[in-house]
């Protein structure tokens, strides 16, 4: 018998259903209403979790700002302050700097950058300055201002009575825009203490050579010895005297010009643009780390596929 | 064009399917199993199944013959496995007693003789292919293998068909 001769005798035998048993896929068909296709399911939430995900942590990571706030000062510490930021009357009390100890001889200075917007405001902050050192009992030690159009710069020293810095600087910050502060306390109360000793040590000295038999080289050597106390005694007094006035140095500049706008793709568009490369930069990781897995992955698919195919033949292998 | 792409639903409703294909899946069953009242019972099963997975189905991949028949594919698998495992059972308290049922009214005694030393493997591509008349490619979809593999593994069939007939002739 040929196989097309027996291809035709199986066809002519092909089984039908039995009645019984389309009567009861009809009753299947009919018992229930097939489940309705879901449109929200995990494969679809996750398609479109991940990358929106992806691009709102993208999002966050580029338009993450730089700028830092301004820092409360502590002593002989530089703090920069990066961002001109706008301060409010209790911020600025918060930023006030450290407080002189008036018992104790300190060398204290503060240095302060302030911006205003124009030439005029430069103008008028200088004077702001300079008066508000002479309401405090101080004085200007030195002032440069330069303009130039609508742009400038000033460079005022102001010496402070101690006691008055914290109202001098709080007062002056008011000026501007705080862009930098720095604050530095030296403590010179060792220094003259010690002074005050070789000082009392050099006058018991003179006191003993007085006494003694008044010669050429007795007179010569008082003579030193004299001199060299009154220098430490100058050098004591100026370093005090100093120490009683506290030194600000209060610049001021304006604000930089805006630049001309430059075409270089900033546009609305810029934001997205950035979003994208990290978007892009993310893949690549995801890529890097997910090759491996991926791979493995793909091998035990294979593997179980085979072993499963392996099975499915020994269980068919049989008549 | 992007419309085209879109999954369709499908337009057969599952009642029409199962009316439509009841005979290819039952026929295609009851060569596989060589067991026409298991193939009843698989066949039931099978659209028991289908209907919980109707949604799924998607015409852009297969007809509704195709799909059903990988279905009861997979509901025969399990059936063998179950089968085998049981028989495994009942092997160690005694042989079990084995009913030989027929596989399909109208085959003469040679063939149904010849037909009973295929293997399943084997009855099943002759199912899909000469009695369900699936091209290859069909046919190997519901297979899971490859067309030249499944155009193989029937001519090997029909060849293995038409030596036993030979021998029961």
């Amino acid at each position: 018998m040929s196989q097309p001769d027996l291809a035709g005798m199986l066809r002519e035998a092909r089984p039908v259903a039995p009645p019984e048993l389309r009567e009861r896929v009809r009753l299947v068909a009919a018992q229930a209403t097939p489940p309705r296709r879901q449109l929200v399911t995990w494969r679809r939430v996750l398609l479109v979790a991940v990358p929106v995900a992806i691009a709102v942590a993208a999002g966050v990571l580029a338009t993450r700002p730089t700028e830092r706030r301004a820092q409360p000062i502590e002593p002989g510490l530089r703090k920069s302050v990066g961002a001109a930021v706008a301060q409010t009357d209790h911020a600025r009390a918060a930023n006030a700097p450290v407080a002189p100890n008036v018992t104790r001889v300190q060398r204290y200075s503060t240095s302060l950058e302030l911006r205003v917007r124009d030439a005029a405001d430069l103008s008028a902050a200088s004077k702001h300055a300079v008066a508000i050192a002479h309401s405090l009992g101080g004085y200007e030690q030195r002032v440069s201002v330069e303009t130039e159009r609508a742009s400038g710069s000033g460079e005022i020293v102001l010496r402070i009575p101690k006691a008055h810095v914290q109202e001098a600087v709080r007062r002056l910050t008011a000026l501007g825009t705080i862009v930098s502060e720095y604050v530095s306390v030296q403590d010179l109360t060792t220094q003259v203490n010690a002074t005050d000793r070789l000082i009392s040590r050099l006058q018991r000295r003179l006191a003993v050579l007085r006494a003694q038999v008044q010669d050429a080289q007795a007179q010569r050597r008082l003579a030193a010895l004299t001199a060299r106390v009154e220098q430490l005694q100058r050098g004591r007094a100026t370093t005090v005297r100093s120490a009683r006035y506290a030194t600000v140095d209060l610049r001021l500049v304006t604000r930089t010009p805006p630049a001309p706008p430059v075409h270089r793709g900033h546009g609305p568009l810029h934001g997205l643009g950035v979003a994208f490369r990290w978007i892009g930069i993310g893949a690549v990781y995801v890529v890097a780390l997910a090759v491996p897995f991926v791979l493995l992955a793909a091998l035990v698919w294979s593997g179980a596929r085979a072993l499963r195919r392996r099975r499915e033949d020994a269980l068919l292998s049989r008549p | 064009m992007a419309g085209s792409q879109r999954r369709i639903s499908p337009v057969i409703t599952f009642s029409q399917a199962a009316e439509r294909h009841l005979d290819d899946v039952y026929g295609y069953l009851a060569w596989f199993t060589g067991d026409r009242f298991v193939a009843e019972d698989l066949a039931a099963e099978t659209f028991e199944r289908a209907l919980r997975l109707w949604h799924r189905f998607d015409e852009r991949r297969g007809s509704p013959r195709t799909w059903l028949c990988q279905l009861a594919r997979t509901v025969a698998l399990d059936h063998f496995r179950s089968e085998r495992r049981r028989v495994r059972r009942e092997e160690r308290a005694a042989v079990p007693e084995r009913y030989e049922e027929r596989l399909a009214e109208g085959l003469s005694p040679q063939l149904e003789s010849a037909l009973r030393t295929l293997t399943a493997g084997e009855r099943e591509v002759i199912a899909l292919r000469v009695v369900l008349e699936l091209d290859a490619s069909t046919a190997a979809r519901v297979l899971g293998i490859s067309t030249t593999n499944c155009t193989t593994r029937l001519a090997r069939a029909l060849k293995k068909l038409e030596e036993a007939v030979d021998v029961a002739a």
